[in-house]
């Protein structure tokens, strides 16, 4: 067996795999299916300051080879998360390696929710949501200006110690640039890609397939967009790369291991296969045996030209 | 929980109805009434997603799990045409279940459409025999009468178009059950079929205080709790009165106090 252990930088986990978040809901929905420890690390939905009911119904529509949602970060709150039986609680119990997805309504509120977390027993790290393209106020629209994009991680980075995850959107002319720019305001890594912006229309009754109109697409139908940008992305900054988008097998994050990313996450292929990410830490292991290497990091942005 | 299924009957009810049956000895055993299974339908090109099945009927000797479904979409168009000996993924059973009916109480069904298969199981496994009121559009859009008057059930119909039974909605049979109930028979209803048919019927049911269980859903993805897709309102707490739940963790089946009506 290859040495999986990755180092992210203060953060260390057992192997490269964690869960997108968004699709593994608290980790407890899952707990049955394996142990939650046996993840890289489980990456929660996000949290805000208030519970929020997220979006109208339907939330989904299914598309070729993907899919595309606007659940609209129905959650908690932060109150309930870190207090709750079913949220936090719960996953330190698991021993599951936790990372934190948070998101605000202002920047203001997203320093707040950062704050929140800081020091609390359980927490790994916080992915800061500034990409979700499916809410009106927050998400998206500091994902997509690098000056608010730049303001929102400062402020973030103030309120706390713990590592800091920053998730970026594709839906920007150029991803580099907001990798850059969180990185400077003190990001310690970035994640990508969020979901990509899209539409379905039912041509029967003519009304789009989601209540939010628009919804961002995910699955295996980005994989190639998602590889580019972990590509670009890990050779504009020298800190670590999460990739995601698309993956459904272990020869999928080898690619975006390959592209340049030092971890991988894994969220709509859960819907299809809730043991997917299982299977991808094995195949992951079973690609560095056959290739002879001792250790994940050794094909870390191996690209052959 | 996931279990290997191999395809052991797929054949056609009644027009676009038809009836699968997958050999999964597990699933059987831990099923209850209003549960469903959520399957990976194999052949089904490009397409990443489960879909989630009530489960119509189990038995636990021989391992069979039956499905009755319709004909509405790229999913259920594949499923129609897959082999006997085909090999499909599932995942169950899921979901809340209906709470059985007690020794003093007289089990009324209200089905729409193909809402009498999530409720087949709940029929047979009643301690006092009842009664399934079961509305569609027209007389091809009933199925299963035969296996609730097979569980002791009596059938009463109704149709939109008058083909067969009481013409008009079959919540006018619950006011009909309602008004034959002259010796005070404890009444427990159990809803199945359109949602806007089972808004009607919790509604009408709340008012006049019954106890009513309606069986929910919404396009689903991961079928556990985990993505928030399926959501319906349900009364609570806060300021708004209401909140989203989950049809696949927390319900299919609510209490139809619970529901949020507004």
């Amino acid at each position: 067996m290859a040495d999986l252990t990755t180092k992210l930088g203060s953060l260390t986990l057992k192997n490269p795999v964690m869960t997108a978040s968004g699709t593994f809901g608290y980790g407890v929905e899952y707990a049955d299916f394996y142990p939650l420890s046996d993840l890289g690390a489980v990456v929660v939905k996000g949290i805000c300051m208030n519970p929020s009911h997220g979006n109208p119904t339907p939330r989904v529509a299914e598309v070729s080879s993907g899919m595309l949602n606007a659940i609209g970060l129905q959650g908690p709150g932060v109150d309930k998360f870190l207090n709750g039986e079913q949220y936090l609680p719960f996953l330190r119990k698991s021993g599951a390696t936790t990372i934190v997805n948070i998101w605000g309504k202002s920047i203001e509120e997203y320093a707040e929710v950062a704050a929140a977390m800081d020091g609390v027993d359980g927490i790994a790290a916080l992915e800061v949501n500034i990409s979700c393209p499916n809410v009106k106020e927050g998400g998206v629209a500091f994902g997509t200006d690098l000056k608010m994009a730049n303001t929102v991680i400062s402020k973030v980075r103030a309120a706390t110690k713990l590592p800091l995850i920053t998730k970026l959107s594709p839906n920007v002319t150029c991803i580099a640039d907001f990798a850059k720019t969180v990185v400077d305001a003190g990001s310690d890594m970035v994640s990508l890609i969020n979901t990509l912006s899209g539409m379905a229309i039912d041509i029967h009754t003519r009304k789009p397939k989601i209540a939010n109109i628009t919804g961002g697409l995910s699955g295996p139908a980005i994989k190639p967009v998602a590889i580019k940008m972990v590509h670009d992305v890990a050779k504009a900054v020298d800190v670590p790369v999460i990739g995601m988008g698309g993956i459904m097998t272990a020869d999928d994050a080898i690619e975006f291991l390959l592209a340049g990313a030092d971890a991988v996450a894994v969220g709509t292929a859960i819907f299809t296969d809730p043991h997917a990410p299982i299977k991808i830490i094995e195949g992951i292991d079973e690609y560095l045996e056959r290739h002879g290497c001792n250790s994940v990091s050794e094909i870390i942005g191996q690209v052959n030209y | 929980m996931p279990e290997v299924g191999e395809i052991l009957k797929n054949e056609v009810l009644k027009g676009d109805y038809y009836k699968v049956v997958f050999y999964v000895p597990e699933i059987c055993k831990n099923t209850k009434p209003g549960q469903f299974v959520h399957v990976k339908i194999a052949n089904l090109r490009d397409r990443i997603l489960r879909r989630p099945f009530s489960i119509c009927d189990v038995d636990v000797e021989t391992g069979e799990l039956t499905v009755a479904y319709k004909i509405v979409g790229e999913g259920t168009k594949v499923l129609a045409t897959l082999e006997v000996g085909t090999v499909c993924d599932l995942m169950g059973p899921l979901g809340v279940s209906f709470t059985p009916t007690k020794d003093d109480e007289f089990p009324v069904i209200v089905a729409g459409g193909y809402g009498s298969a999530a409720t087949h199981i709940l029929a047979k496994q009643c301690v006092t025999k009842g009664v399934l009121l079961l509305g569609a559009r027209s007389e091809d859009d009933l199925i299963l009468m035969d296996k609730f008057e097979e569980a002791n059930f009596e059938v009463r119909l109704s149709t939109n178009d008058g083909s067969v039974g009481h013409q008009g909605l079959v919540t006018e049979l619950v006011e009909q059950i309602i008004a034959e109930n002259t010796d005070n028979k404890k009444l427990r209803f159990y809803g199945c079929g359109p949602t806007p048919m089972l808004m009607a019927l919790g509604k009408m049911l709340e008012d006049k205080g019954y106890e009513c269980e309606l069986s929910l859903d919404h396009l689903m993805c991961c079928g556990v709790g985990a993505c928030f897709a399926c959501v319906v309102k349900v009364k609570a707490n806060n300021e708004d009165g209401w909140r989203y739940a989950r049809t696949c963790n927390e319900g299919p089946v609510f209490n139809s106090k619970d529901v949020y009506y507004g």
